[in-house]
């Protein structure tokens, strides 16, 4: 096959060149750096590893060998999606390198995949980033040179027609070129890559899902996720780091359509290199990170706890899965956060809350099952149940796996002792409305409640959030649990009767198999 | 009557066989149902003379590829009413020609193979020589069958188009062969730097 | 030659000309359609990459078209017939190292006989055209040929049959199957769309780079001699983009595992 090489006119100013600031800036000149020398194969990663720092000082000859692969995988549970990857994975391999180092590319299009593809790098000087030296045949490859000029975090992605479905099916990654001297140590260094996709189903919809072009081309993705799926970086794939550690996060954006406003929850960026370049901002929030764009941020974890990851471009987190999770481990440090230190009474217009023995008789209960002081200790189970006399062997078994899905969920608000929360949330402990309407109740649970309730003679106007996530069997367990509970008897749930309710609402008809954020 | 139906009839079998013999269907290689004649076994695997289309040069004369075999040849594909490229094409052989030292000129080939197989006659092929004073030890211009050319430009890696005006689209290309037909280095674009065409196909000339 | 005769002489001009296949206002049909092909009726095919002064329509004389994609049965008698295009024998100039990789043998196929012939070059293809009295086809007849949905010949206007041929590109399959297994589309061809890719005679005829960023904007006058700025036209048409895509990124000798072809035949 004919090497078809274009003359690329690539213009190398010997002895002179961008001041890498990731360091400070300090304006000396550098001598004419000597040619490349040596080879060696580029180490690549999958997302969220990083290859190791470069520790060698000189530019060399770095050769690549990525591999195009076109392989159906897990978008989220239940769902499958047919990817098109550089390596295998989605964001492809994160590929580092050195600022001057000259890299003999080879792109590799495996024979078992139905299109051709190409790659541009954004670290590549020289037309279409490498797409036109790249363009490749399933069962092919092709090979190009280029000079790493610039230091920096850059994309790269596929540029064959039509870009945007190549982009959309997951063809993106990161390349690090490094400053000259390198980045200055840290404890982690993390890789994550947002992304969009674009199906027919809904999201959450199972079984394997097809590219929709019209909702692309409207730029209303159902998908919007951390390397390239729903939870890739939450459980056991969290993050992780311990108390006083420095992390660097390498952060790219593929697209194709949105931008990303890159931000973790309860942290403050120290540093961010924005737009993957060299000139440093401090004290960050949340970055903005392009489509086609990457950012670099740096910090110390300092407080031991869950930290979120989010674009926060809020109902892509919560809504469509672009959360992930970084785990902090150590000694607590109250100072710095101090956790919950006090719950009390509000009675408005600013008046004094009630003395001190009221105080503490009213919030003796609300206190121990507050959020934070419920998740240090697990409520005590069963101690405030006083179960009706009447539950069948078949009730009672629900009764007991209900009180379980309370204590995960319904007790946060309505208390252990189904007393609610006066003024604020309606009691489930002897509620007329509770007894009187079991199917307004499993609705409740099912898709939230809005608007006002009369429960005992009382309002109350708040807002209950769906819960649709909770399985057919788990909604039914838990409306027996406090339908019988508390003083109150009456009949309990089935799972038929939940399932029907569950389909006469459509707004819950698309069941979740998981929550976005579990 | 008869002598006319007699004469009308020779002049139609003629005519027949001379559209058949432009006809895109017609291919030496495989002839329907039989098997094909294979070219000179002498010819390295990767020789473009392996095809044995059938072409005609500017005065007329049948040639096969493989009659450019002997020395280095560069190559390109154009047509003789092109207003766009093709004229910059072949000034840049001109000047590869020019460029190449004198006693090494005469041992490479320069040829020019037409897209335009219904225009580019025998005669207007040589009207283009005759214009751009292309020396004929040197240069052939050739023309040939739609699917020879097609054969052709598919070895060479040229992409070409016919518009609805009847100009065709194409890729700027030169190539050079080596003595065998051997593809040795290509030149994609319209730029200016010939220095690599130039230089192998000098080491070329010197063997 | 008398006035009488220079009448006749005219008429047979004509006649030659038809036979050759170049322009002729209404075809004439031979003996009636070949087995195993349809007849195609004329029609206009839009082209995807054109100069802003071309015209959005390219008319697309009828033809016969094979009913199915050359099987791996039908391209064995081939090789039988044509030894030089037995795998053991063929020139990598014509045919690279994968041409019928899955083949045991040079008469021993890997796969089905009723299976695509897939892993051939377009020199084969051509070859295998010609030996049995037919031709491939151009780029204008097989999309005009494809355009046609299931029920009704303008596939374009049919939104279900649009997203199953593109369900088709952006799904992955196993090695492709037997041919036929698929209904028919409106003029009785099976399988333009969900099997194979399919080579055709203008293959190369794509003034594109490989870099579709550089080749939407227009033709690139230094690679690429031409009238006017060659653009990307029915953007909309991803199906027709990734063809686009794939043929470019061919070379004459390719052979791909999912790349096989179908014979045209002039009316």
């Amino acid at each position: 096959m004919i090497q078809m090489k274009r003359h690329m006119k690539i213009a190398t100013f010997l002895g002179i060149s961008a001041l890498p600031g990731f360091l400070l800036a300090t304006g000396v000149g550098f001598a004419a750096e000597p040619a490349p020398s040596g080879t060696e194969s580029a180490v690549l990663t999958e997302a969220p590893a990083v290859p190791p720092p470069l520790t060698r000082r000189h530019a060399t000859n770095v050769v690549v060998n990525l591999e195009v692969k076109e392989t159906t995988k897990r978008l989220a549970d239940g769902v499958e999606y047919p990817f098109w990857t550089f390596g295998g994975d989605v964001p492809g391999n994160f590929i580092r390198i050195r600022e001057g180092d000259t890299v003999e590319f080879h792109l590799h299009n495996d024979p078992n995949n139905k299109m051709p593809h190409n790659i541009d790098l954004h670290a590549v000087t020289g037309p279409g980033g490498g797409a036109e030296s790249s363009f490749t045949a399933p069962g092919h490859s092709s090979r190009f040179s280029f000079q790493a000029l610039n230091a920096g975090l850059y994309v790269y992605h596929c540029a064959t027609a039509p870009v945007g479905l190549h982009v959309a099916n997951g063809m993106y990654g990161l390349i690090l070129v490094e400053p000259k001297e390198g980045l200055p140590p840290v404890d982690h260094e993390y890789y994550i890559m947002q992304g969009e996709f674009y199906t027919l189903g809904k999201f959450g919809e199972e079984g394997l899902q097809a590219f929709d072009m019209e909702k692309a081309v409207d730029e209303k993705p159902n998908y919007v996720v951390f390397n390239g799926s729903v939870g890739s970086l939450m459980g056991e794939h969290s993050l992780t780091a311990k108390v006083g550690e420095k992390i660097r996060l390498f952060v790219g954006n593929g697209g194709p359509n949105l931008r990303s406003s890159f931000h973790v929850i309860g942290i403050i960026f120290d540093t961010v290199y924005q737009e993957g370049g060299t000139a440093p901002t401090h004290n960050v929030q949340t970055t903005v990170i392009p489509p086609g764009g990457a950012a670099i941020v740096e910090f110390t974890a300092k407080v031991p706890g869950n930290y979120t990851l989010v674009d926060h471009a809020l109902f892509r987190a919560f809504n469509k899965g672009a959360v992930g999770r970084l785990t902090v481990s150590g000694p607590a440090n109250t100072l710095t956060y101090s956790g919950k230190q006090a719950d009390t009474l509000y009675a408005g217009d600013g008046k004094p809350a009630a003395p001190a023995s009221k105080l503490q008789a009213a919030v003796a209960s609300p206190v121990a099952s507050t959020p934070i002081t419920a998740s240090l200790k697990p409520a005590a189970s069963g101690q405030t149940d006083i179960p009706s006399a009447s539950l069948s062997a078949a009730e009672r078994a629900q009764f007991e796996r209900g009180r379980g899905v309370y204590m995960q969920t319904c007790f946060v608000c309505h208390q252990a002792n189904g007393q609610g929360v006066p003024g604020q949330i309606p009691p489930l402990a002897k509620s007329d409305l509770l007894m009187a309407d079991k199917a307004g109740a499993i609705r409740g649970v099912l898709q939230g409640r809005n608007g006002e309730v009369t429960v005992n003679g009382k309002k109350y106007n708040g807002i209950m959030i769906p819960f649709g996530q909770l399985k057919d069997e788990q909604v039914a367990d838990v409306i027996t649990y406090v339908r019988n509970n508390w003083g109150n008897s009456g009949e309990g749930a089935t799972p038929q009767e939940v399932n029907a309710i569950r389909k006469a609402n459509p707004e819950v008809a698309g069941k979740l198999a998981s929550s976005p954020f579990e | 009557m008869k002598t006319q139906l007699v004469s009308l009839f020779l002049t139609a079998s003629t005519l027949i066989t001379f559209a058949a013999g432009t006809n895109p269907a017609h291919h030496s290689c495989c002839a329907p149902g039989k098997e094909a004649t294979a070219p000179p076994a002498t010819l390295s695997d990767r020789s473009l003379y392996q095809l044995d289309s059938a072409w005609t040069n500017d005065t007329g004369a049948a040639i096969k590829l493989a009659s450019l075999g002997g020395r280095p040849q560069v190559v390109a594909m154009f047509f003789a009413n092109c207003t766009y490229a093709c004229p910059l094409l072949v000034y840049q052989m001109q000047q590869i020609e020019a460029a190449l030292p004198e006693a090494l000129r005469e041992k490479v080939g320069f040829t020019l193979i037409s897209f335009d197989t219904e225009r580019d006659t025998p005669t207007v092929l040589h009207n283009y020589r005759l214009g751009r004073a292309l020396a004929n030890e040197r240069w052939t211009l050739l023309r040939g069958s739609p699917d020879g050319v097609q054969e052709l430009a598919a070895l060479l890696n040229v992409k070409f188009k016919k518009d609805s005006q009847g100009q065709f689209l194409h890729s700027n290309a030169l190539t050079l062969l080596n003595a065998e037909g051997e593809i040795v280095s290509q030149q994609l674009g319209l730029n200016s730097d010939h220095a690599e065409i130039i230089r192998r196909a000098s080491e070329l000339a010197a063997r | 030659m008398n006035g009488h005769g220079l009448m006749s002489l005219a008429a047979l001009l004509m006649l030659n000309v038809g036979l050759s296949g170049q322009e002729l206002s209404a075809p004439a049909p031979t003996s009636g359609t070949p087995a195993d092909m349809v007849l195609i009726p004329s029609g206009v095919y839009r082209p995807l990459f054109r100069a802003a002064s071309e015209p959005k329509e390219v008319s697309v004389q009828a033809f016969y078209l094979d009913k199915f994609p050359v099987t791996t049965g039908e391209f064995l008698e081939f090789v039988r017939a044509n030894p030089r295009w037995r795998r053991s024998q063929v020139k990598p100039l014509f045919a690279d190292q994968s041409y019928l990789k899955n083949w045991k043998a040079d008469l021993e196929p890997g796969a089905p006989l009723n299976a695509a012939a897939t892993d051939v070059s377009w020199f084969a293809a051509k070859a295998y055209a010609q030996w049995k009295g037919k031709r491939l086809l151009t780029v204008a007849e097989w999309e005009h040929a494809a355009g046609a949905g299931t029920t009704r010949p303008d596939g374009e206007n049919d939104a279900a049959f649009r997203q199953q041929v593109l369900q088709w590109y952006t799904t992955l399959g196993a090695a492709p199957g037997p041919v036929g297994a698929n209904p028919a589309n409106f003029w009785g061809v099976h399988d333009l769309h969900g099997l194979i890719w399919e080579w055709v005679l203008d293959f190369n005829s794509a003034m594109v780079t490989g870099d579709s960023r550089a080749d939407s904007g227009g033709l690139e006058r230094g690679l690429f001699c031409g009238a006017g700025a060659q653009g990307a036209r029915e953007v909309a048409n991803y199906p027709a983009f990734m063809r686009l895509g794939f043929r470019s990124s061919l070379n004459a000798n390719y052979c791909i595992h999912n790349l096989g072809f179908r014979c045209a035949k002039d009316l």
